[in-house]
């Protein structure tokens, strides 16, 4: 049998991406975890604690969505590892980097999804837009938070090695970047203010409520943002290459 | 000889573990290559390395002319592997399960779509072929399984264990195609701990025991090197007699060979076994239990070799 097969690397990373993106809206308990979750807390602000500190607290709420997509990433390839998917996957022609990226930009469009969503019902539920407030900015924040989000998944992806062992540790980033950065507390008692989220806060507060574009804090947080982001998910692929690698 | 597969002194060592133990293979292109063993004893692993995802400790391997360190890549364009274990996506159906890896190896979407269907239907899964993975039964789950390794018609596949857990209609059902994937000049290695298995299908296998090659042939000749004779196999109390009781047996001139077999039991090669049973019994002079008399088989060819069962 003569062999005339070429896969091509952009063919194969669009079909993985398909393949996790079906996988994961299939799955109930995931929808409720990646949009149920956000929702039940801006519920909880908007009715339990009045209209008046809601609006302090939506840029918060607006952000912690994108968070969750720690578990959902680590849950992701730790179920790939566990099941045998992954390395039934490496008996073909595909590399690593194509699995990798593929679960990475699926979770990149839930967050797309999640955060337009979360902004329409926040919007819906009172929240406060300064009439100035830059709409690119408004989705961009949390659009980043998700990006350096995943890499914390990714990080955590590396050492577990079941989606159930992903989903209970991932709790131990979530909470923390959750409360010290300020997302569920009053944003006057930030603890750590060079977490993703904190920056993250800060910037989202100057944009949805005062309508400001400046570059402090708006511009530079989202500098930080982005090299959080961006040095996770390149600290994170190398230690994922490193534990799945070929022994 | 046109070969499909060549290793020489191929070792993977697990620390102290010695899980293959220096394997020399010469499998020629188009031939069903049996790897059949008991559990543990290395069919697995050598399979990983040969498919490219496990790294030899030391050895040399080349499959269809590639070498397996430096030209994984090209290998596995060209081959299929059927894992031991169900490995499927539950929350996509069968026919998508097979079209990722079709995707994976690059085919047009109109001939994957094609040979899914044409593939679903011999194996009598096309009615259920748009449902979820998660909802089907293990035999059909171990049905796609394999369909998943033969999508892009490989030049080499690899089966490891296909049909292990399988009912007796659904491993029939496996075997006609695999006998029918191979009549379309592929080369297959099985590996199996099943002697029917590896006896129905095989062109020619090894038997391989603590990562050690330690026969091979083709099935009948491997059976031919234990005599003519039928096997008679029983069970008895007194083993500390055991090898008093086999020295017995072997002074009539009509027992070849016998062996002890796990704590219990004696296996004996006898010409016209069936109907000298009682000379057997007269002679060794305990109560013989749970007795059975059968034509050789690659069981007793690995009993012959090792004093094991296959699946001890």
């Amino acid at each position: 049998m003569e062999q005339k097969l070429n896969p091509k690397v952009t063919q194969q990373l669009w079909y993985l991406t398909v393949k996790n993106f079906k996988s994961m809206i299939r799955e109930v308990s995931q929808l409720i975890w990646i949009f149920g979750y956000p929702l039940l807390f801006m519920l909880l602000f908007r009715f339990a604690y009045g209209a008046e500190v809601y609006v302090f607290m939506a840029p918060g709420v607006t952000i912690l969505g994108p968070v969750v997509l720690i578990s959902q990433l680590a849950g992701h390839f730790a179920d790939e590892k566990e099941s045998g998917t992954l390395q039934r996957l490496i008996t073909t022609p595909v590399s690593r980097q194509s699995i990798l990226l593929s679960g990475l930009f699926s979770q990149l469009i839930v967050a797309v999804i999640q955060i337009v969503l979360m902004l329409l019902l926040s919007f819906l539920f009172g929240a406060s837009y300064h009439p100035n407030a830059n709409i690119f900015l408004v989705f961009l924040i949390p659009f980043l938070v998700a990006f350096s989000s995943l890499g914390f998944g990714l990080l955590l992806a590396s050492f577990v090695k079941s989606a159930g062992s992903a989903g209970g540790l991932a709790w131990f980033i979530i909470l923390p970047l959750q409360f010290l950065g300020g997302l569920l507390v009053s944003p006057d008692v930030l603890l750590l203010e060079f977490l993703p989220t904190a920056l993250a806060l800060r910037a989202m507060t100057a944009v949805m409520i005062d309508g400001s574009v400046a570059f402090d804090p708006v511009g530079l947080n989202l500098i930080l943002i982005t090299i959080w982001g961006i040095g996770l998910i390149l600290l994170g692929i190398l230690l994922f290459r490193r534990k799945t690698a070929i022994l | 000889m046109d070969l499909a597969i060549e290793t020489n002194n191929l070792k993977k060592y697990f620390g102290d573990i010695h899980a293959v133990d220096g394997i020399d293979l010469q499998i020629p292109r188009g031939s069903l290559f049996g790897v059949l063993g008991p559990h543990g004893a290395g069919k697995t692993t050598t399979l990983r390395m040969l498919s490219t995802i496990l790294h030899p400790t030391s050895g040399e391997a080349a499959v269809l002319g590639f070498d397996i360190k430096k030209d994984a890549r090209e290998i596995k364009k060209r081959i299929g592997v059927c894992p031991q274990e169900l490995v499927l996506y539950p929350r996509l159906s069968a026919r998508e399960n097979i079209h990722l890896i079709a995707q994976m190896h690059g085919m047009a979407k109109k001939d994957y779509k094609e040979r899914t269907d044409e593939l679903l239907g011999k194996m009598n899964l096309l009615d259920r072929a748009s449902s979820l993975v998660k909802g089907y039964s293990g035999g059909m789950k171990r049905r796609i399984n394999v369909l998943m390794a033969v999508i892009h018609e490989p030049e080499l596949l690899f089966f490891d264990e296909p049909t292990a857990g399988l009912d007796p209609q659904s491993r029939r059902v496996v075997w006609d195609f695999i006998r029918d994937f191979q009549e379309k000049e592929s080369t297959i290695i099985l590996t199996t701990h099943s002697m029917e298995e590896a006896d129905d299908l095989s062109d020619e296998l090894i038997i391989i025991d603590h990562g050690k090659i330690i026969s091979q042939g083709t099935p009948d000749e491997l059976k031919g090197k234990l005599g003519e004779g039928d096997i008679l196999e029983f069970k008895i109390k007194e083993m500390e007699q055991r090898d008093e009781i086999i020295e017995l047996a072997k002074t009539l001139d009509f027992v070849r060979w016998g062996k002890p077999v796990g704590k219990h039991r004696i296996v004996l090669n006898a010409l016209d076994g069936l109907r000298r049973v009682s000379e057997i019994m007269d002679v060794v002079k305990v109560k013989m239990e749970d007795i059975s008399v059968r034509k050789n088989t690659l069981e007793d060819v690995f009993i012959d070799l090792t004093g094991r069962r296959l699946r001890d």
